[in-house]
This record gives C-alpha cells, structure tokens and sequence, in this order.
C-alpha cells in the first residue's frame, strides 16, 4: 500500500512534456452537452485522477481522448517522442493505447475463453491475417500480471465481476500500451479486490512507464495513487494536486449539494 | 388407404441411385455449400444478436424473387439487391442509432412482404415459381443459379475467414475493438453484405421461408455445445452440412420437400444439443463457477480447466492429470447437488 512520502515522490517524477493536449474540447450528444470546454494537458508519467459525480462527462472524456466520440468543437492531439503533434488514429499507429472501459455486461455463454479476451490485445500489434500464437508471451505476462494466469481457460462469461475486471486490464496490458485509459476500473468489486486492482495499477505504472488516465470516485484512491486530479461537472471544476486540501471541499461540493 | 394422405414411401437407394445424374450431384453439392455458408455467417449473426435481421432479410429476398418473377429478370442478383438495400439501411439505421433496432427491422420486414405481394398480384397468370421460391428445392437449380452460388460461397468463405479475428474481437467489444484500430464501421457493413450474399443464394434451396431457420439454427445447436470460438465454427459448420446433406437424402428416399426436411433434421440436432449442453448444466449451480456449491470457497486449483467439462463447477477430478477427456471425469457422489455433505474436501489435480 502507497503512503503519503511515496505520493510526493512520485508526483515529482512527473516529467513537463504534455502528451496529450486537450483544447476547448466539447462533446455534445443529439442536443446534450456532455462536455464543455475542456482544456487539459496530459503528461508523461503522470496517474491523472479524473472525478465527478453521476453523467459528468468522465467516461465521454475518456472516449473523446480515444476518439470514440466525435468533438464538436475543439481539438485533442498526441504527442510522439518526437514531438510530433499527432491525431489519436495517427498516434495509435505505432504506439499503442490500453482502454478498459466501464461496463462489460458479458454474455454468460460467450463463446470465448480468458485467454481469447486477452489474445485481442494483440490485434492492434500482430495485424489483419495473422494469427495470434498459441505461446504468446505478451498473452501469458499479462495474465500473470493480473494473477489470472490459471484462469485462462476459463470461459470469460463465467467469472466474477472482479475477475473480468482484472482480464480487462490484462487484454489491456497485452497491447503493450504506453497509455492506459481505466473507467472506474474498481466500481462494483468487494473491496479487498479493489485494494488488489488498484495497487495493480500502481505498480504497472512503476514497473512500466506508463501514463495513466483514471477515472474514479474514491476519494482515498485519488490521494493513494494519483499524481494529479481534475474534478469534472461537464466542464472541468478544479485541477491540481492530490494532497491539495482544496480536494475535500471540492468534492464536498460536488457530491452532495 | 386414406385418400386424402399421400402414401409416404421410404426408398433408401433413390439417393444413390439418382446420384449418377447431374442433378443430384449439383444438388449435393449446393446443399454442402450451403450448408457451410449458413452456419459460418449464422455464428456471427447469433453472436452479434442480429437474428431478427437475417428474418427481414430473408423476407426482402423473397420481394426481390416476386419483382425478378414479375419482370422476367434472373431472379439471384435481383434477390441479391433487394437484401443488400434492406440490410445496408437496417445497418445504417442501426448505426446512427434513430431508433430501436427492433422498430426498423419490423419496418422493413413488412414493408418488403407488402411489396412482395403487391409483385405477385400484378403477374398476369400465377407463376409456380412463386412456391418454389417461397419453399425451395434443392433439385432443380438452374444453371446459372448453381454457378452464382459456388462463387458466392468461396467469396463468403473467403472473406469470412480473412475478417474472422476481428469480427470477433467487435463482437465482443466495439468500443476496444475500435481503438484497436479494427476499422469497425468498414467491417460492419461488409458483414451485413456477407449475411445478404448468404441468404440471396440459399433461397432458391432452402426457400423464403425457412432460410432463415439455416442461420440460426446450426448456430444455436454449435453455441450449445462449446465455449471454444473455433470449435464452435467447425461444430456450427459441420451440422450445417449434416442437416442440408442429410435433410437431401431423407427428402429424396421419402420424397418430401427439400427445404422443410433439412429444417426438421437441423432442429432436431439443436433439440438434442440442447439437452446435452454443459452451459445448461451449469447455469442451475453456484453463481460462480469458480466457487464450491457447499462452502461457498473459491476453489482455484481443484476444478477442472477445460472449458467444456460439463462437470466444472463440482469439485472433482480427472482420472489422468491431464487428461480432460469426458469419459474421466470423477465426482464424489456426496457432493452431487440435493444431497448436502457434512464435509467435503477439494480435490487438486
Ligand atoms: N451514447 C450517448 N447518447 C446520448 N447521451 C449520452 C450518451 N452517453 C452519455 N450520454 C450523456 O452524457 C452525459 C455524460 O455521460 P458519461 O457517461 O460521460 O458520464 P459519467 O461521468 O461517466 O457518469 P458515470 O459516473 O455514471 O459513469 C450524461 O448526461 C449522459 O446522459
Ligand atoms: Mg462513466
């Protein structure tokens, strides 16, 4: 489990170059506005806590980023090791994104065994008429690093939430990714599992590299594990630190007026 | 004898004795093709939840062979292009989300039947081929028809297993498959053209009607049986050639209609898949399949890891460690469900 010294120092590893930059983004559906205004940079290195209460616009953000969801209005571009300023679709080309979205209501009967789901991590890489080998090594890593190793035979429909949860974040890994999107990857699981994912996370963005975006509501996971918070309600209400006391109030506000 | 039954004869050699004439052996043929069309098409169909459509477009098919009667035209590319139109509109409709799928495919379908009809009233004289295409036979396939169909087929083969991975990936999870970068939108379509290929040539066959039973069915017995995806194409694929083949012979020794004969047999074989599926076997136990029905214990190591072991979510072992075969299951009898064990242990592999 993270204490507060290593947030501070793992907050100060957080490099300057933005990676991703979100400017006066706005997404709307049929009429609604989902999203707006949005001005973001996001950093390399860096767990970005994104909160907000119910239909704040957390998940469309997460999609616009990955371009799910077309913008209205606005622009977001990548950032290459070479600076080069990149759309998602040119991005993805040759660096990979690892997206574990926040609902799979997967069939029971669902023709696909846990190594099936995760072998999908690997399409982006192996590409169109190949096959994914039986010994994949990315494949086997994953699943070992979710600790799902020996459930990989199982069918996907026939494990718990927490369990999915976890092939979700491996098909995720198999990818390779350099930037990982989590939409509240820990809703709806007990809460040593949610302990379990999210020092999972931790140690993935340790061990790894990665930069990671995450959306969740839990107010001790935004201090444990993120290096950074934006606070969202359609447009974004407040951005800085984890340890900022500011933090408390703002949610305070957010969630219960 | 009754006069107002036919006599039904049952003559076992007809098949083979016919089978020496063109016309049995492009039956034969045509019935193997699609047999094998249907079911490859039909898993996806089942899997994406798009049964409904393979209806409507069956019966857009039907106003296509009703225009093609009508206007004296070659019936399979007019077929061919009334359901490539309603399918690539449902999709259309279905992707810009208007509406309820089920609304735009209820409008459609009976749109077509509308225009179905309206074509056939307007024919000067009744043509018999209305029947024939409203219940096929597989026997008399013209030329030209038989020669569309083995190119469809390959085609549809073809593509089906060049885009199998992806489809698959979409299937389970658009969203991911997307920003995999599968080009989704592009592959979504070309599915809806393969399903409208795939029941444009089968009509003539199988029949308006009961094409449709062809998509879904094989499927539905193959999805019974397996959680493996390439085991569920082969099983899928190959009651769909089991039911078309054996459904010709069984209609030509008891002389009955081709289309409704392999119907019967393909749901019949889902009927018994049905009964002897491991999914249902499951289901009726402990939420999790992982867990013991007794103690409620997670057991990771002592149940089974073959995915279709109809007995996996009872603790138990295999006779040979690693051997899953079916015939080596082991269950301690205590733990059968309705008697409840004072104590139970988990067995390891
Ligand atoms: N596909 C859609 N079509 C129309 N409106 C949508 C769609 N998806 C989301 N919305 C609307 O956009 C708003 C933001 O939704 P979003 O899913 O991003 O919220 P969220 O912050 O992720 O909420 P939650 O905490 O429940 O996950 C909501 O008001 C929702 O009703
Ligand atoms: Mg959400």
């Amino acid at each position: 489990m993270t204490t507060k010294t290593e947030v501070d120092t793992f907050s100060t590893r957080r490099s300057l170059t933005p990676l991703i930059c979100i400017n006066n983004a706005v997404v709307a559906y049929q009429n609604a506005v989902a999203l707006a205004n949005i001005n973001l940079d996001v950093y390399e290195g860096e767990i970005l806590g994104i909160c907000g209460p119910n239909g704040s616009g957390k998940s469309t953000l997460l999609k616009a980023i990955l371009g799910l969801v077309p913008l209205s209005h606005g622009t977001i571009r990548f950032y290459d090791k070479d600076q080069q300023e990149l759309t998602c679709v040119e991005y993805r080309q040759d660096n990979n994104l690892g997206y574990v979205p926040q609902v799979h209501n997967i069939d029971r009967n669902f023709p696909a065994l846990v190594e099936d789901v995760v072998a999908m991590g690997r399409y982006a890489q192996i590409g169109f008429l190949k096959r994914v080998k039986k010994s994949d090594p990315y494949i086997e890593n994953a699943l070992r690093l979710v600790g799902m190793w020996k459930f990989r035979k199982r069918p996907i429909g026939h494990l718990s939430g927490g369990q999915q949860q976890k092939v979700m974040i491996a098909r995720s890994l198999a990818n390779d990714p350099k930037i990982m999107l989590l939409d509240e990857p820990t809703a709806a699981l007990d809460f040593r599992i949610e302990r379990a994912i999210m020092d999972l996370i931790h140690q993935l963005h340790q061990n790894q590299n990665l930069t990671i975006i995450l959306v969740t509501h839990r107010m001790s996971f935004l201090r444990e594990y993120t290096t950074r918070v934006v606070c969202l309600d359609k447009s974004i209400i407040w951005k800085g630190e984890p340890s900022d006391p500011k933090l408390q109030t703002i949610i305070n506000q957010l969630f219960f007026q | 004898m009754n006069p107002f039954f036919m006599e039904i004869t049952f003559n076992p050699n007809a098949f083979w004795k016919y089978l020496q004439y063109p016309f049995m052996q492009k039956a034969l043929i045509a019935a193997i093709l699609i047999g094998i069309i249907c079911a490859l098409i039909g898993t996806f169909v089942l899997l994406r939840g798009m049964v409904f459509l393979g209806e409507a477009i069956a019966h857009s098919a039907f106003a296509g062979a009703a225009l093609a009667i009508l206007l004296g035209l070659d019936p399979l590319l007019v077929i061919m292009l009334f359901s490539v139109i309603s399918s690539i509109s449902i999709g259309y409709v279905n992707e810009k989300k208007m509406m309820k799928d089920e609304i735009i495919i209820g409008v459609i379908f009976s749109f077509f039947m509308a225009l179905a009809i309206l074509f056939i009233s307007l024919m000067p004289v009744y043509s018999t081929d209305v029947p024939s295409i409203l219940f096929g036979n597989i026997l008399i396939i013209s030329p030209n028809t038989f020669n569309l169909l083995i190119f469809f087929s390959f085609l549809i083969i073809i593509v089906i297993f060049v885009i199998k991975k992806e489809l698959y990936f979409m299937t389970f999870d658009e969203e991911s498959a997307k920003v995999s970068g599968i080009p989704v939108r592009l592959l979504t379509y070309i599915f809806l053209v393969l399903v409208s290929m795939t029941i444009s040539v089968s009509l003539k066959a199988i029949g308006a009607i009961l094409v449709f039973a062809m998509i879904v069915t094989p499927a539905a017995a193959a999805y019974q049986l397996t959680f493996r995806f390439n085991r569920l194409l082969l099983l899928a694929g190959f009651f769909g050639v089991f039911s078309t083949v054996g459904g010709l012979y069984l209609s030509v020794a008891f002389d009955l209609p081709s289309g409704s004969t392999i119907v019967t047999l393909i749901t019949f074989i889902f009927l018994i898949s049905f009964i002897i599926s491991p999914k249902r076997r499951l289901a009726h136990l402990a939420h999790l399949p992982t867990e013991c029905p007794y103690c409620g214990e997670v057991i990771d190591e002592g149940s089974c890891e073959d995915p279709d072991c109809p007995q996996s979510d009872t603790p138990h072992s295999h006779v040979a460690h690693d051997d899953h075969r079916r015939g080596d299951v082991v269950i301690d009898k205590r733990k059968l469900p309705g008697k409840t064990p004072s104590t139970h242990e988990h067995k390891g592999p």
